[in-house]
């Protein structure tokens, strides 16, 4: 039987990398563009012993790159960026190379998970969802396609067509080199006749001028715990992504956690466009998630007013989140969402100032589950 | 499979025979790519298992899964020589390894360091994965680690050229050896660590001549061996590699035009990567190697001899890493090291981490003269003054 060596060494490092991470996860979190080429890519470089080593130096031994070595001529002039430092090369082995911690976007999520809820000490939730708002028997009939599903439903031949796509842009090359992340399609059930229970989850984020540092922080932060209960309770989440300032816009996941901050606030915009994306999603479990400072520009008042109220009808739960790190008192619209909130059902608000309000929201969340399940044994239909 | 390259596997050892090489018997195996980059990440194929070797193994999987590098052929110094081929190379590539292999095989048996050098280095890398497993159960897991951390950031220290023991004592590692307070077990660990960073640091400081005179010897058989068309592409791929390979190519190459091939066995027997440099490098390989002192800030690139020469002896001299002695006024309890090139700067953050790992196996206060201050690291912790 071999012994797979290497892979019990990376298996030792990834657990130190984990418990690195773990102790900087405050500080990745912030990071501006979280997600590059659906990596979460860090200062840190790949663990290494504490050996001494130089500090940055003006001058060193390099070799053009690219020119191809012996017989290449001397290469470019002064200025060609072509260069490639030659240090750890002619050392023999990997000791000078300075590699930076990369990780799958899913990988970081799962470590943040498990570091907050550690933190937080959150009730562990073990309540799947067994049957839809639509309850049915039969076996769904997957007709559709999807960038979301599971592995057994996985759509090889668009999952080829796309990942040779991928790979002719990318690499230049016509070649299937499957990346699951990237490339799969699976099939679906049609989402306008979809009868088991999946959840829609719309995240909205206010973009404006205050988006960084610590909010940035509270905002992912509640995302991620969000995702950890919403994938226990439902078999598929479709997730969709809004962010917001003066106008709204739909962006993908990756772009969603990589936004530049800037423009005044208009948070009807990011309420339209919520409802805007729940077209042609009429069976789901509907989810908003507004993450805002609630500061909008003095003439939305009115009309945020009004588009907050169409979304509290459109989707099975409003959740708003006032993110608020310096723990200021609660005013404007903020004030407006946290009185309906409390008088009406379908809203419920947070005011996110630390963890500890992480946590109270989350219990709050979890309560529409609980209420959900007493409607459900009651018999009761919603909407 | 490997019988499919018997033939071809004695047609270049004949080659290499009547070329005027010699050495020991060369134990070819066939693997897969995922045993390559283990075995390339861990130096040798039965050594501990250690998180440091999983870093880099990760790496070069993720490279070779990507296509972004690719290592063609691995081989042991030890007697027989132990070579790996890929089996996802193509024939030709793997012929190219063979005569490749047969050039190391040479070099490890007549360069007069390597003559020198441990041979038993699989059977020993065995016995102390063996020692350190039972070290686990006895004193548990975290303690051993913990040390080897520290052991291996101090084993850079070592000199496989070193023979003095006056010489040997300034370095950190033979220092610690005959004077730490370590338990019995530490100090057979320390000792193993040693032993196994002697092993690699010979292959270190003798990269270039090494990798050049393979990749030489490569050249020279295939050349005799291929047609035309095969040996015009093969020669092309000659001078795409990294830059140990092409430099030592290089060099042995102009040694072979201008003094004959005789000459060039000679540094191969004689020579290590600092004396092949310092003897071999002339302006115009400078240029043809496209090699040259960058300076970051202006841009400005310097193909001038002397200072391209110097720089990269001073490279191989020190394995780009900081020259840390063991100072002569270190006494009794009290440890001293001293950064000989006092005029570059270290990287401060390093400078804490490494101190606590010295103190970790000195037990007493360390100090460390370095970036114009004297670094502290005692039971308190890191000070400077």
């Amino acid at each position: 039987m071999r012994i797979h060596r290497g892979r019990i060494a990376q298996h030792k490092h990834d657990q130190h990398l984990r418990e690195y991470l773990k102790q900087n996860l405050n500080e990745l979190i912030q990071q501006k563009e979280l997600i590059i080429d659906g990596k979460v890519k860090t200062q840190i470089a790949t663990l290494d012993l504490p050996t001494l080593k130089f500090a940055e130096e003006a001058q060193y031994l390099a070799q053009g790159a690219g020119s191809g070595g012996a017989g290449s001529g001397a290469g470019g002039g002064a200025g060609d960026e072509r260069v490639q430092a030659l240090g750890g090369l002619l050392g023999g082995d990997h000791h000078g190379k300075e590699l930076r911690v990369e990780l799958d976007f899913d990988e970081f999520v799962k470590l943040a998970q498990e570091v907050l809820l550690d933190e937080l000490q959150l009730p562990t939730f073990h309540d799947p969802a067994r049957q839809g708002e639509v309850e049915s028997q039969d076996i769904p009939e997957l007709d559709d396609l999807d960038r979301i599903g599971i592995r057994a439903d996985l759509n090889l031949e668009e999952t080829m067509v796309q990942s040779l796509y991928r790979n002719a842009r990318e690499r230049g090359v016509l070649d299937y080199d499957v990346d699951v992340q990237q490339d799969a399609w699976y099939f679906i059930e049609d989402p306008t006749t979809f009868q088991n229970n999946r959840s829609v989850e719309v995240y909205v984020l206010d973009v404006s001028g205050s988006m960084r540092g610590e909010y940035l922080s509270l905002v992912r932060k509640t995302i991620f715990i969000l995702w950890h209960y919403l994938e226990r309770r439902y078999p598929t989440n479709l997730r969709r992504y809004v962010v917001f300032q003066d106008v709204a816009e739909e962006k993908t996941r990756d772009e969603f956690f990589c936004v530049e901050s800037s423009g005044g606030t208009h948070i009807s915009t990011g309420f339209e466009k919520a409802v805007e994306l729940l077209e042609g999603a009429r069976e789901y479990d509907k989810f908003l998630f507004m993450f805002t400072d609630g500061e909008t520009s003095s003439g939305d008042f009115d009309l945020a007013k009004k588009r907050f109220e169409e979304a509290r009808s459109a989707f099975d739960l409003v959740i708003y989140c006032h993110v608020n790190p310096g723990g200021r008192g609660i005013g404007g619209f903020s004030e407006y969402v946290q009185e309906t909130a409390k008088a009406q059902e379908g809203a419920a608000f947070a005011n996110l100032m630390d963890l500890e309000t992480i946590r109270a929201a989350m219990k709050d969340f979890l309560g529409f589950f609980d209420a959900q399940a007493v409607r459900r044994g009651a018999g009761a239909t919603r909407r | 499979m490997i019988q499919e390259f018997q033939p071809v596997i004695r047609e270049l050892e004949g080659l290499a025979h009547d070329r005027g090489l010699v050495f020991d018997p060369v134990v070819f195996q066939i693997t897969d790519s995922d045993e390559i980059a283990q075995v390339a990440s861990m130096g040798l194929p039965n050594r501990f298992i250690h998180w440091y070797w999983g870093g880099t193994y990760k790496e070069l999987v993720l490279q070779q899964t990507k296509e972004v590098f690719s290592i063609l052929e691995l081989v042991l110094n030890t007697s027989p020589s132990h070579a790996f081929l890929r089996s996802t190379n193509t024939y030709l590539q793997n012929v190219l390894v063979i005569a490749h292999v047969f050039g190391h095989a040479d070099f490890f048996a007549n360069n007069h360091w390597y003559r020198k050098s441990n041979k038993n280095m699989l059977n020993l890398a065995e016995q102390h994965a063996r020692l350190i497993r039972t070290y686990e159960v006895q004193y548990g897991r975290d303690r051993v680690e913990k040390l080897l951390d520290a052991l291996l950031t101090v084993a850079t220290s070592v000199n496989a050229f070193e023979r003095s023991p006056q010489e040997q004592r300034k370095r950190l590692i033979y220092y610690l050896e005959e004077r730490a307070p370590l338990e019995e077990f530490e100090r057979v660990l320390l000792e193993a660590i040693r032993e196994e960073a002697e092993y690699f640091d010979l292959i270190q400081r003798t990269h270039i001549i090494n990798e050049g005179w393979a990749t030489f010897v490569e050249a020279e058989l295939l050349n005799r061996l291929l047609s035309t068309k095969e040996w015009a592409s093969i020669s092309t791929q000659l001078c795409n590699r990294p830059a140990p390979y092409t430099i030592g190519y290089t060099l042995f190459a102009h040694v072979r035009d201008q003094d004959g091939f005789r000459r060039a066995l000679e540094l191969r027997q004689f020579y290590e990567d600092v004396s092949l440099i310092d003897t071999a490098l002339t302006e115009e390989l400078v240029r043809r190697l496209d090699i040259f002192v960058y300076d970051a800030k202006e841009k400005q690139k310097s193909y001038e001899l002397q200072k391209v020469k110097e720089m990269l002896i001073s490279q191989k001299l020190f394995k780009g890493e900081p020259r840390i002695e063991v100072d002569p006024a270190s006494q009794g309890r009290d440890l001293l090291l001293a950064h000989l090139d006092e005029d570059r700067k270290l990287e401060p953050k390093r400078v804490g981490l490494f101190l606590r790992s010295v103190y970790s196996l000195w037990r007493n206060p360390v100090k460390l003269r370095a970036n114009g201050k004297v670094y502290t690291y005692d039971r308190r912790g890191l000070s400077s003054t």
